[in-house]
């Protein structure tokens, strides 16, 4: 395939995976904003509202790492059940195309989740400047493509859509909830704080932190983990690694 | 006539597969033709045809599609080739329309020639009334003709189809035979397996008889016919004794009477003395079911093939 013929597979996916759904069910739109949120709530609320700025952030990461663990579920439920995926390996579409292409419509679904922090974001601290944009911009971009690779790969091994019930939960778990994501690095004893840099979201929350000027709006919340050049070379480095695991690792076509 | 997919002893034993689920299989496909793959639950029919399109790995031999080697160029053969997989199921929430022109646009396929593909499509396979209709919304044949139109439609030169009519009551099937015979028409080749020996022998120019990874029967439908001891059966009802029917063939009981394969002359001679002790009698040649049945011992529906080795 060609360049153009490849785009115009992806978007297709994307758009027979996402638009068509929405539009049909636009509630679907409702599906990844709940977990994220709930979240929030809990944290700014046991926090008495000191943790909401820090837990804004938690909720941008958690929703691009809920995409890679739908993108997962999905991937499993058109293998598994479907025998899409076996009628697509038999065809002129590659394996990249076809995981963006969910990945992509996965983003649809994301948006109203993504609003919503941002707009929260907005409200609740000082203008955020072009730089901090693009540094939020950026970083959930990586998100999202080390959550749908790892999604991708995984969903090549499972036999079951049941066995994605309790790996994405888990992979949420232990990616978002317990490292320092909805709350500051800082809060983390310093003698436990090495483990945090085990969790590839532990980068991205770095950056959002120091993005949302954290340190600087309250300083108990101390000054970021690592510096940015950093953060970005982890979370690059994941990504990239997470991309090949994908290329050589993934099962496209079956052993 | 070139060849649109030939094996060599193609061989696949499955990672936690014990016995090889094929063992050394080597066909050819004529190109433009109809290739009918048979055999029992188990035979080994899937795993050829997942291999043959690039969907699985063989342990063992080769097979070329197309002219490309499966294994070493399968990007090559992916752009030629279409499959429907057994027990595929339609993507549920689009309509048979956006089914089928989102396949198209899938494959890389212009706006333009994807419309026109997809309409001519669904108005020859019956669907067109239907066009709008979500699959989630159909019956399991109705969903399944969606799924072959969505292949139909595809520029593939060579389309697999595992098992593509069960399900479907009898004219919905004749409406996918339908369709594969335009296939064919179209100079494309076709490779079919189904349970259903009527459907193969009435579809294809060609027929393999998979048992256990084996190939055991490999022709047209005549040469496979030529290759059985007894080529006629007679019924009889069960007022005859089996002792009587024993000298003119082969004897087995069925509900209500008697069925003999014979030669043509025995046959004949059969028939002739049912017939003047007034009994019901039918003779006619035998059944792509009866082959089965005289080659591998037992009847395609019954068991799987490797069922009685047991736990
Ligand atoms: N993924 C797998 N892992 C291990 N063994 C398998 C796998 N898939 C199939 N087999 C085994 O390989 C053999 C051949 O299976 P295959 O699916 O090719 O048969 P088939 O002829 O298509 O049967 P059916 O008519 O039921 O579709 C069977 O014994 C089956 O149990
Ligand atoms: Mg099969």
């Amino acid at each position: 395939m060609s360049v153009r013929h490849r785009l115009r597979s992806l978007w297709t996916i994307a758009y027979m995976n996402g638009v068509i759904p929405v539009r049909r069910q636009p509630l679907y739109l409702l599906n990844t904003i709940a977990s994220p949120l709930s979240f929030l709530f809990f944290i700014a609320l046991a926090s008495r509202g000191t943790l909401l700025r820090p837990a804004i952030a938690g909720g941008m990461v958690l929703t691009m790492i809920s995409i890679g663990t739908s993108l997962q579920a999905d991937l499993t439920h058109y293998k598994q059940d479907m025998k899409f995926q076996d009628l697509v390996v038999a065809s002129p579409v590659e394996a990249p195309i076809y995981v963006a292409g969910l990945a992509l419509s996965e983003f649809l679904y994301s948006i109203p989740g993504l609003s919503v922090f941002v707009a929260l974001w907005v409200a609740t601290g000082p203008v955020p400047g072009v730089f901090d944009a693009a540094t939020v911009v950026g970083t959930l971009l990586l998100v999202w493509a080390f959550s749908s690779a790892l999604g991708f790969t995984l969903a090549t091994y499972f036999e079951d859509i049941r066995e994605t019930f309790v790996f994405g939960p888990l992979v949420s778990l232990g990616l978002t909830v317990l490292p320092p994501v909805y709350y500051p690095a800082t809060f983390i004893p310093a003698a436990y704080r090495p483990l945090a840099f085990l969790s590839p979201a532990t980068y991205a929350a770095d950056l959002l932190h120091r993005a949302f000027s954290l340190g600087a709006v309250d300083p108990r919340f101390g000054p970021p983990l690592l510096a940015a050049p950093l953060d970005w070379l982890a979370l690059i480095a994941v990504t990239a690694a997470l991309f090949l695991l994908a290329a050589k690792k993934a099962r496209w076509r079956e052993p | 006539m070139p060849e649109a997919l030939r094996s060599e002893e193609l061989g696949k034993t499955y990672p936690h597969g014990k016995e090889p689920a094929l063992d050394g299989v080597s066909l050819r496909i004529p190109a433009g033709t109809v290739y009918g793959l048979i055999g029992r639950n188990g035979a080994g029919k899937t795993t050829f045809v997942r291999i043959a399109s690039t969907q699985l790995l063989p342990t063992r031999g080769r097979v070329e599609v197309l002219g490309f080697d499966a294994v070493a160029t399968p990007r090559e053969v992916r752009a030629r080739i279409a499959v429907i997989p057994q027990e595929s199921r339609p993507l549920y929430f689009l309509t048979i329309d956006e089914l089928v022109f989102y396949h198209l646009r899938m494959r890389g396929m212009d706006r333009r020639i994807a419309r026109e593909r997809t309409d001519t499509v669904l108005r020859q396979m019956g669907l067109a009334d239907r066009a709008n209709t979500l699959v989630s919304r159909l019956s399991g044949g109705l969903r399944r003709r969606a799924m072959v139109a969505m292949i139909f439609a595809s520029d593939a030169e060579l389309l697999f189809l595992d098992e593509p009519t069960t399900g479907l009551d009898p004219l919905a099937r004749r409406e996918v035979w339908a369709a594969i015979q335009k296939a064919r028409h179209e100079g494309r080749t076709v490779l079919l397996t189904t349970h259903y020996l009527d459907e193969a022998e009435a579809l294809s120019a060609r027929l393999a008889l998979i048992e256990r990874g084996h190939v055991v029967v490999e022709g047209t439908p005549a040469e496979i016919r030529s290759r059985v001891k007894y080529p006629f059966r007679v019924s009889l009802p069960s007022s005859l004794s089996e002792a009587e029917l024993a000298p003119y063939g082969e004897v087995s009981g069925v509900e209500g009477g008697w069925l003999v394969f014979a030669r043509e002359d025995s046959a004949r001679e059969l028939t002739k003395l049912a017939l003047d002790k007034n009994l019901a009698v039918a003779m006619a040649p035998i059944s792509l079911e009866d082959i089965f049945l005289q080659l591998v011992g037992r009847p395609l529906t019954e068991g799987d093939a490797l069922a009685e080795e047991g736990p």
